[in-house]
């Protein structure tokens, strides 16, 4: 584990996490051990089936480990019922997906302010809000489009704007860069540096992109569940 | 985004399937409102013959409540036209109306057949009543009745007469003497039940007084009332007027009197509430089944939404409020095409058969009658909310990292 100087963001003690596959478990995350500190911009990379996805699945608190504990800021994320851990996911995570994820039915500007409308947010404070943040992203001129007509690239940014609506700590990414061209994926890199420059938010990848493994500032990497390596780029 | 403004872009984006969910409902709701318009004007129809049978209120002596009378017109109400007087001074009493009941035999000498009398007073009852419509062949009484009798058919083909053959009537007088006196055969009246139709008399009340030697006294007093009056207040006022003029009466209303019209109404409430369940399960049944399609193709969206931070609630809200949105629309639909189905009909000139205990069918006419309506939004709201829950419910309940993975 690498030494950070400020207290964890996310720490993980312990995790496991098993998957019934027919009569088989398939054991996908091994006893991990993990801390982010703030603003980090740490890149998970490892081979298919390595536990990337079900490792950043549960820090984020998307799934629920089978040993171990996840502590956001020191709270204890498996003592926390499921409507605490979808307000804390809201008000201090962001998550960007590989395949976007973005709601279909809303604009970009919609999708973006849907965050922030869950957390009670005024209609015109997150309006304000959600252009301000596509414009950030390059996207001002998309604010009223639908997902459907935007680039694959475009919709990630989208994504990137959403993840930031509610002003989190740390945006889990999982393979962000995977359905994208590589000048486009280089772009979307670019602009999550600059986030993380600008804005402090830790980004927490999970990748077998060289691209991405080659921006980061430390890099975790995973085998067979395990963390094989855990070291500054 | 309010949940009803989302719903509303779900069920768009979903045409083809919303556009189906809202036509069950609008079809729903529509048979909900023609239905309720239909037994309105059945329940109507119904009271309305029943009352211009029995009358709106009824009075009789106090001692023929339960009782069955010994003697003709043992217990009548005596000067029966200062009694009649007395309702009649009611601000609400529109007629009142003497009767008399007796019982006797008709014969023209070759048959007797025995009958059912009822002595009347031939203008009012024309006015008030249905019995001119019942007269299939000659003409109903006129002036206070003279000697014209009218015959039900049945009775008529018995004693094998038709109008203007004269029948004797017997009967037997309070004091218990047989007295006969001849009439005329004015008109010959389809009474639809058969079996009073078979023994089916009526005759002016001066005739049958003259037979049964009873003068000035009658068995009851039917009374209507003028539109909109209370029958209740009615009743106590004219029951309290005549007890201080000295007649020892009961004034019964006609629900009293008419025991077949709530069993009439209870029975076309029970059909109907029946049909209303087999269209409610079957609206649940479509509507649960288009929701789960709509949860099952929207898991990866649920996963989406429960990571950035929706409660589980707030998944189980948004698919109720679809629930919702399609059964208001549905109604708003069902409304348009209750309203012109209703007026088609009402234009068609359709004849309904006659209702239980009426003689005559009617035109067909779907009321417009809001508490159907109402009862049809409300039907749709808790269906549509009910076959909503259990997919909306698993759709809350599904674990985010499968509904992300969902294919």
């Amino acid at each position: 584990m690498t030494a950070t100087s400020s207290a964890p963001l996310v720490e993980a003690s312990g995790l496991s996490r098993s998957y019934r596959m027919g009569a088989s478990v398939v054991p996908a995350v091994r006893g991990i051990s993990l801390a982010i500190a703030p603003g980090e911009f740490v890149a998970l990379k490892g081979p298919s089936g390595s536990g990337k996805t079900t490792l950043l699945n549960l820090l984020g608190l998307l799934d629920r480990p089978d040993e171990g504990v996840v502590r956001i800021e020191g709270r204890d994320g498996e003592a926390l019922t499921e409507d605490e851990r979808s307000d804390l996911r809201r008000d201090r995570f962001g998550f960007v997906f590989q395949t976007f994820n973005l709601i279909p039915v809303l604009t970009a500007e919609e999708n973006v302010a849907y965050p922030m409308a869950l957390a009670g947010v005024e209609t015109e404070a997150r309006r304000a809000r959600a252009r301000e943040l596509l414009a950030s992203v390059g996207l001002a001129e998309k604010c009223g489009v639908r997902p459907d007509l935007l680039s694959g690239g475009q919709r990630q940014r989208v994504a990137i704007a959403r993840s930031l609506a509610n002003g989190p700590s740390v945006v889990f990414a999982d393979e962000p860069t995977a359905n994208l061209d590589s000048h486009t994926a280089e772009e979307i890199l670019d602009l999550m540096r600059e986030i993380n420059a600008s804005r402090g938010v830790a980004f927490l990848f999970a990748t077998h992109d060289a691209l991405v493994v080659s921006r980061a500032r430390r890099i975790v990497t995973l085998h067979d569940g395990a963390v094989a390596s855990d070291r500054a780029a | 985004m309010s949940a009803f403004a989302l719903a509303w872009r779900n069920l768009v984006r979903q045409k083809r399937r919303s556009f189906l969910m809202i036509a069950v409902v609008t079809f729903g709701f529509a048979a909900f409102a023609l239905a309720g318009g239909f037994i309105a004007q059945s329940f109507a129809g119904l009271k309305e013959g029943t009352i211009r049978s029995v009358g709106d209120l009824q009075v009789v002596d106090r001692r023929a409540v339960g009782k069955a009378e010994e003697a003709t017109l043992e217990f009548g109400l005596p000067d029966a036209k200062r009694a009649r007087a007395i309702a009649a001074s009611d601000p609400d009493v529109a007629d009142v109306l003497p009767r008399i009941d007796f019982v006797g035999l008709a014969t023209t000498g070759a048959k007797s057949v025995p009958f059912l009398g009822v002595g009347v007073d031939p203008r009012p009852e024309a006015s008030a009543t249905l019995a001119p419509e019942l007269i299939a062949s000659g003409k109903y009484l006129s002036g206070d009745g003279g000697d014209g009798v009218i015959l039900g058919t049945g009775l008529a083909a018995a004693l094998n007469v038709k109008p203007g053959d004269r029948v004797t009537l017997m009967a037997t007088t309070p004091d218990g003497s047989l007295n006969a006196l001849d009439g005329v055969v004015e008109g010959l009246a389809d009474v639809r039940i058969k079996e009073l139709n078979d023994r089916y008399v009526a005759a002016g009340i001066g005739l049958v007084s003259r037979l049964l030697q009873s003068d000035e006294t009658v068995s009851k007093l039917v009374v209507f009332l003028k539109p909109g009056a209370d029958e209740g207040k009615v009743a106590a006022r004219i029951g309290k007027a005549l007890a201080s003029g000295g007649y020892p009466v009961v004034v019964r209303r006609w629900r009293e009197l008419a025991s077949f019209y709530e069993q009439v109404k209870l029975l076309y409430i029970g059909i109907f509430g029946f049909v209303g369940a087999v269209l409610v399960v079957i609206v649940i049944l479509s509507a649960a089944i288009v929701m789960t399609m709509a949860v099952t193709e929207r898991t990866r969206e649920i996963g989406t939404l429960r990571a950035i931070g929706t409660r589980p609630s707030g998944i189980l809200r948004m698919f109720l409020a679809e629930g919702v949105v399609i059964a208001l629309a549905g109604c708003v639909a069902g409304t348009v095409l209750a309203l012109i189905i209703r007026a088609v009909l009402n234009a068609s000139g359709i004849m309904l058969p006659p209702p239980p205990g009426a003689t005559h069918g009617m035109p067909i006419n779907v009321e417009l009658y809001p508490l159907a309506y109402e009862a049809g939004l409300a039907a749709m709201l808790l269906t549509m909310t009910i076959a909503s829950y259990f997919p909306a419910r698993r759709a809350s309940r599904v674990p985010i990292v499968d509904a992300l993975t969902h294919v």
